[in-house]
């Protein structure tokens, strides 16, 4: 079951280059190179790990802001600046792969 | 990025667009300003009252974060602020472009805050005592690692503070581009205008689903990731400022206490 999963995980990695070679054949003189479809996978994949990692991240900051925030409520505005400011910076991580995902699908320094 | 996002309705030619509407928000905040403080009243009433509010906001954040010595640092951080926020909620408006959904934008005030809190930090301390304080409290044998670390974490600061700007306001773009491509809005317009009765049905209630979702849900949500992020820009920088001013006491009070706790 694990062995087939992998072999058709591998199978669709591979297809874009299978599919683009054989454009290439009919078109041989683009100049395009064979990374511009593994880009877009890429680009898809890395956003979301980065989301779903965030989400775990940012959830247990949560978590714990909103346990402190029930256990003393009058330190709440406090609790809640520190729980902003640290979900700004577990959100940048994130961000830094939005940022990698959208410079690989628009700018394409590597074709 | 020109494909997924439609060009700003009024362009200045040959000027980018972020510039262009960098201007309008100057315009717009320096309006603003001069009504407010045209006429000055104790008692304010009307711009006045309105933008004292916002300043006294401001005020009341600094003195929470920085305390006293942060009031002289208001029209900076306050400046900043404003300008971050009009930036933001003016990339909502269809049919403009959002200044801070542009690398160019965000880098500026990023670079501008690297360079002030540095400065600030040099005024108060001197430069000598400024650089000391990058190696930490640590032993003698340490201190050029965390000299280098030091450094490498505070140039990593303009970088994180462009990117997560620039990152949340493009995102926002994104997203709403994509679903406006997912559902199809000009498809379903479309059906709704072609004169049977069942694309009129389909077309016209999954429009009116669409538009629902996107001014009910996403506005609303763009909004408070603008305010967010204007705050978050904000508090770095205060947190910043301040940590180049106290960070002759932080470090003399963590050997203290390290010393009389090994004690």
């Amino acid at each position: 079951m694990r062995r087939s999963l992998m072999v058709a995980a591998m199978a669709v990695l591979a297809a874009p280059g299978l599919a683009f070679a054989q454009t290439a054949a009919a078109a041989p003189g683009d100049a395009r190179g064979w990374i511009g479809p593994y880009a877009v996978l890429v680009a898809g994949f890395a956003m979301a790990f980065a989301a779903g990692l965030c989400g775990l991240g940012q959830g247990r900051a949560v978590a714990a802001a909103v346990d402190a925030m029930a256990r003393q409520p009058g330190a709440a505005a406090r609790i809640q600046t520190a729980m902003i400011i640290g979900l700004a910076l577990i959100e940048s991580l994130a961000i830094y792969v939005l940022v990698v995902a959208m410079i690989l699908l628009f700018v394409q320094p590597i074709k | 990025m020109d494909v997924i996002e439609h060009p700003p309705i009024f362009r200045l030619p040959g000027i980018p667009d972020h510039v262009t509407y960098t201007w309008v928000v100057m315009i717009v905040l320096t309006a603003v300003a001069f009504l407010a403080s045209r006429n000055v009243q104790l008692v304010p009433r009307g711009t006045q009252n309105f933008m004292e509010v916002i300043l006294e906001q401001f005020q009341q954040l600094i003195d929470d974060v920085m305390g006293p010595e942060g009031r002289r640092y208001l029209p900076f951080i306050a400046t900043l602020g404003l300008f971050i926020l009009a930036g933001n909620l003016v990339g909502l408006i269809p049919g403009f472009a959002g200044p801070t959904a542009n690398l160019n934008t965000t880098a500026a005030c990023a670079v501008i805050v690297f360079v002030a809190y540095h400065y600030i930090g040099v005024r108060k301390q001197g430069a000598l005592t400024y650089l000391a304080h990058f190696t930490g409290p640590v032993p003698l044998a340490l201190k050029p690692l965390m000299f280098v670390i030091e450094i490498i974490s505070h140039l990593a600061r303009p970088l994180s503070l462009t990117l997560r700007l620039f990152g949340n306001m493009v995102g926002g773009h994104i997203l709403l581009a994509i679903i406006f491509f997912l559902m199809g809005l000009q498809g379903l317009i479309g059906w709704a205008l072609s004169g049977s009765i069942g694309g009129a049905v389909v077309g016209g209630v999954g429009g009116i689903v669409m538009i629902a979702f996107t001014v009910g849900f996403l506005y609303p949500l763009k909004m408070l990731v603008s305010l967010l992020q204007a705050f978050i820009f904000v508090m770095l920088t205060m947190l910043y400022i301040s940590g180049a001013i106290e960070e002759a006491d932080h470090g003399h009070g963590a050997e203290h206490g390290h010393g009389s706790g090994h004690h």
